[in-house]
C-alpha cells in the first residue's frame, strides 16, 4: 500500500475523530455512506483461547445511516441530558493499516482506538478502547465510511453509557 | 426516607449482609442453557456463581470458586463443558459439582481424603419460575413462587402469553453506571413520573406525545416483598397500540395463553414496567423512532459493586413464537432506547448519576438541617384511593404518578435491613 494512500485515509480518520470530538455530529454523519453498516459486537470472556471471544448475536451498537440521523438529530433537542451539560471527548486514533477492498474503490482499514470522556466537573475519566475494522469507499472523489465494527476489549464496559460515536 | 441512606458505606454493607443474602436473585433465563454442560456464570453482589445444566437437564447452582483454595474456578462469560478444572493444583469437578480429580490424590492425601467431600458448594436455594431462574443465599427462605406472591401475575403476561415463551437472544450487555442500585430499582419499579422531563428529547422528536401527563396514565400497582409495576395505558384507558404493536397473528395465541382479564389487560397496555425487590428491573414498552412500532421485553440486574456503582447486565428477550422479521426488528428498537446504548438509557444515567454525587454531604445527613434531610415520596399521598376494579393482583393506584411503589419498597428495604435489630428488641422484652 503506498505511503500517500496511507497518509490520505490517516488524515480522514484524524478529521472524523476532530468532527466527533467537537460535537459537529451532523458534519460526521456526512462522512458516512448511505449504505452504512455500524456496529459494535459484545466482548466476552471465552473458556476456550482460541475460540471467538465476540458475540454479534447481541450488539451494543447495530446502526445504519438512518438510525445514526435519529441519534445524531436527537443530540441537537434542548433535552438529551447525556450531552448536557456537554461532553467533552477525545477519539484517540492510531495503529491504522490500509488493505485492498473487495471492491476497486474500497479499502479494508484497520484501527486502534482509545477514547476518553470526562463529564461536568467529575474528576474521574471514562474510557474505552479497543479496535475498529471499517471499508473506506471513494465516492465521487470523496471519502466515505461504508462500514464500521467496533470491537471493544472490555467484556463489561466501563462507560455510563454509549451515548458517543466511536 | 433520609437521603443519606443512599449512598452511605455502612448501610451499604448492612445491606449486602441483610438483604442480598437472604432475597432471591436473578441469575439467568433458562434459554441462555439450552443443552446439557451448557454454562453461565453471574454474580450475586461478590458471590460467583456457576449456573450449569446437567447430563440430566437439570439445573443447578455451585459457588463459582475451587474447594481447594477457593480460587475463581470458571471465568469464562458462558460456554459448554463436562469438566470444570483448576488452573491452581488441577482439582476438577464435573457437571454435578462432584470433585471427580485431585492431581496426585492418592499419594498426597492419606486415605481419608474422600472426594465427596469436597464438593462445588451448592447455592442453598435455586427456582425458577416461567423460565426464570433465581437463586438465594439463605436456605431458610421462602419459595420463590411465594416471594413473587402477586408478580406471577403479571409475569404470566409478560412471559406467559406466548407458546414458548420467551427467549434471550445472544448474551445480556454489560456496563458500569455511577448510581446506587435503590435509585435505579426506583427508577424501573416506581418512577414514571420522570418520563415526562428526563425523556424529553423523545417529545421533541416527535416520538413521545405532548401531553405532560402521558406516562401517568395507567396503574401504579403495589405487590408485596418491595416489588411493583406500573402499567401504562392511555387517557382512554386503552393503548392506540393492541397488544404493545406485536403482529396480529399473535392475538389469538395471547388469547389461548392468557386469563381474560390478563387477555384484556394486555390489549389495554403500552407499556409495563416495574421491579423484583431488590435489584432485577423490567420494561417491556413499545417503541420504534423509525415510524415502525415494535415491543420487546428488557430485564435487568443491577448488580452492586458499591454504595455508588452498579454494573449494569440488561437481556433483551422477545416471544419465542414471534416472526422472524419481528424479532429483528424489535431487537433493533431495543438497541436504541434501553440498553448499553440506548437513547432513553443514556439519559436515565445522567440522572442516576447526580442522586449518588449530591448524596454525601453533610447537609444531607445531618439531623439539625433537617429541613433538607429527607427526600420526597409523597407523590399521591391522600389523594388517590386504591382501584377496586383493577383485575390484578397488588394495590393498583389509578395513575402511575404516585409514590406507593417506592414506599412499599423502602419499607420492606427497611424491614430487612432492620430486622435482627427488632428481633433483639423482642428478646429483651
Ligand atoms: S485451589 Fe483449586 S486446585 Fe488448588
Ligand atoms: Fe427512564
Amino acid at each position: 500500500m503506498n505511503a500517500e494512500l496511507h497518509c490520505e485515509i490517516s488524515n480522514f480518520l484524524y478529521h472524523e475523530a476532530y468532527l466527533l470530538d467537537h460535537r459537529q455530529y451532523k458534519e460526521w454523519l456526512d462522512l458516512l455512506s448511505e449504505d452504512l453498516v455500524y456496529q459494535m459486537p459484545i466482548r466476552v470472556t471465552s473458556d476456550n483461547k482460541d475460540a471467538s471471544n465476540l458475540v454479534y448475536e447481541m450488539k451494543h451498537f447495530e446502526e445504519t445511516k438512518k438510525s445514526l440521523t435519529t441519534r445524531v438529530n436527537r443530540l441537537y433537542t434542548t433535552s438529551a441530558w447525556v450531552d448536557n451539560p456537554a461532553t467533552r471527548q477525545r477519539h484517540f486514533v492510531s495503529n491504522i493499516s490500509v488493505a485492498p477492498g473487495s471492491r476497486p474503490e474500497e479499502y479494508r482499514v484497520r484501527s486502534y482506538f482509545l477514547f476518553k470522556r470526562s463529564r461536568a466537573s467529575d474528576i474521574e475519566t471514562e474510557q474505552l478502547f479497543g479496535e475498529r475494522e471499517d471499508v473506506l469507499r471513494k465516492e465521487n472523489g470523496e471519502w466515505k465510511i461504508a462500514s464500521r465494527t467496533i470491537y471493544p476489549d472490555q467484556a463489561v464496559l466501563s462507560v455510563m453509557n454509549l451515548g458517543m460515536f466511536l | 426516607m433520609p437521603q443519606w441512606v443512599v449512598t452511605d458505606p455502612d448501610i451499604y454493607q448492612l445491606e449486602v449482609e441483610k438483604v442480598f443474602s437472604c432475597t432471591w436473585q436473578f441469575l439467568a433465563h433458562e434459554s441462555e442453557l439450552k443443552e446439557a454442560g451448557s454454562y453461565v456464570t453471574r454474580w450475586i453482589v461478590n458471590d460467583p456463581v456457576l449456573l450449569v445444566r446437567t447430563n440430566s437437564g437439570e439445573l443447578k447452582a455451585f459457588l463459582n470458586s475451587c474447594t481447594h483454595r477457593g480460587v475463581h474456578l470458571c471465568t469464562a462469560d458462558f460456554g459448554k463443558k463436562k469438566t470444570f478444572t483448576c488452573p491452581y493444583h488441577g482439582w476438577s469437578f464435573n457437571l454435578e459439582g462432584e470433585l471427580i480429580g485431585i492431581v496426585a490424590g492418592d499419594k498426597v492425601y492419606g486415605e481419608e481424603m474422600d472426594k465427596s467431600e469436597w464438593g462445588l458448594r451448592p447455592i442453598p436455594r435455586l427456582e425458577s419460575y416461567r423460565g426464570m431462574i433465581f437463586a438465594n443465599l439463605d436456605r431458610n427462605a421462602m419459595p420463590l413462587e411465594e416471594y413473587l406472591g402477586g408478580m406471577k401475575w403479571y409475569f404470566d403476561i409478560l412471559l406467559g402469553r406466548s407458546d414458548g415463551g420467551m427467549e434471550v437472544r445472544g448474551i445480556p450487555q454489560r456496563w458500569v453506571a455511577t448510581a446506587n442500585w435503590k435509585a435505579v430499582q426506583e427508577n424501573f419499579a416506581a418512577d414514571p413520573y420522570h418520563v415526562q422531563t428526563t425523556h424529553r428529547s423523545t417529545v421533541e422528536m416527535g416520538i413521545s406525545p405532548s401531553d405532560p401527563l402521558y406516562a401517568s396514565y395507567g396503574h401504579a400497582i403495589v405487590l408485596e416483598h418491595g416489588h411493583g409495576i406500573n402499567v401504562a395505558t392511555s387517557k382512554t384507558g386503552r393503548s392506540i397500540y393492541p397488544f404493545q404493536a406485536t403482529p396480529e397473528l399473535m392475538w389469538p395465541m395471547f388469547e389461548r395463553n392468557l386469563s381474560p382479564e390478563q387477555y384484556d389487560l394486555l390489549s389495554r397496555t403500552t407499556v409495563f414496567v416495574g421491579g423484583v425487590f431488590p435489584n432485577l428491573s423490567f420494561v417491556s414498552p413499545v417503541h420504534g423512532t423509525e415510524g415502525h412500532l415494535h415491543n420487546y421485553l428488557n430485564f435487568r440486574v443491577w448488580r452492586p459493586l458499591g454504595p455508588d456503582k452498579v454494573e449494569v447486565w440488561c437481556w433483551f428477550m422477545i416471544d419465542k413464537a414471534a416472526p422472524e422479521d419481528y424479532k429483528e426488528a424489535a431487537y433493533r428498537g431495543y438497541i436504541g432506547s434501553f440498553g448499553s446504548s440506548g437513547t432513553l438509557e443514556m439519559d436515565d444515567t445522567e440522572n442516576w448519576s447526580r442522586i449518588v454525587q449530591a448524596s454525601k454531604g453533610i447537609m444531607s445527613r445531618d439531623k439539625e438541617l433537617n429541613y433538607n434531610n429527607v427526600a420526597n415520596y409523597l407523590m399521591g399521598s391522600g389523594k388517590f384511593e386504591p382501584d377496586e376494579n383493577f383485575p390484578g393482583p397488588g394495590t393498583a393506584y389509578p395513575t402511575t404518578y404516585v409514590d406507593f411503589i417506592s414506599r412499599g419498597l423502602h419499607e420492606y428495604w427497611f424491614e430487612l435491613i432492620s430486622k435482627d435489630l427488632l428481633d433483639a428488641g423482642e428478646e429483651a422484652k
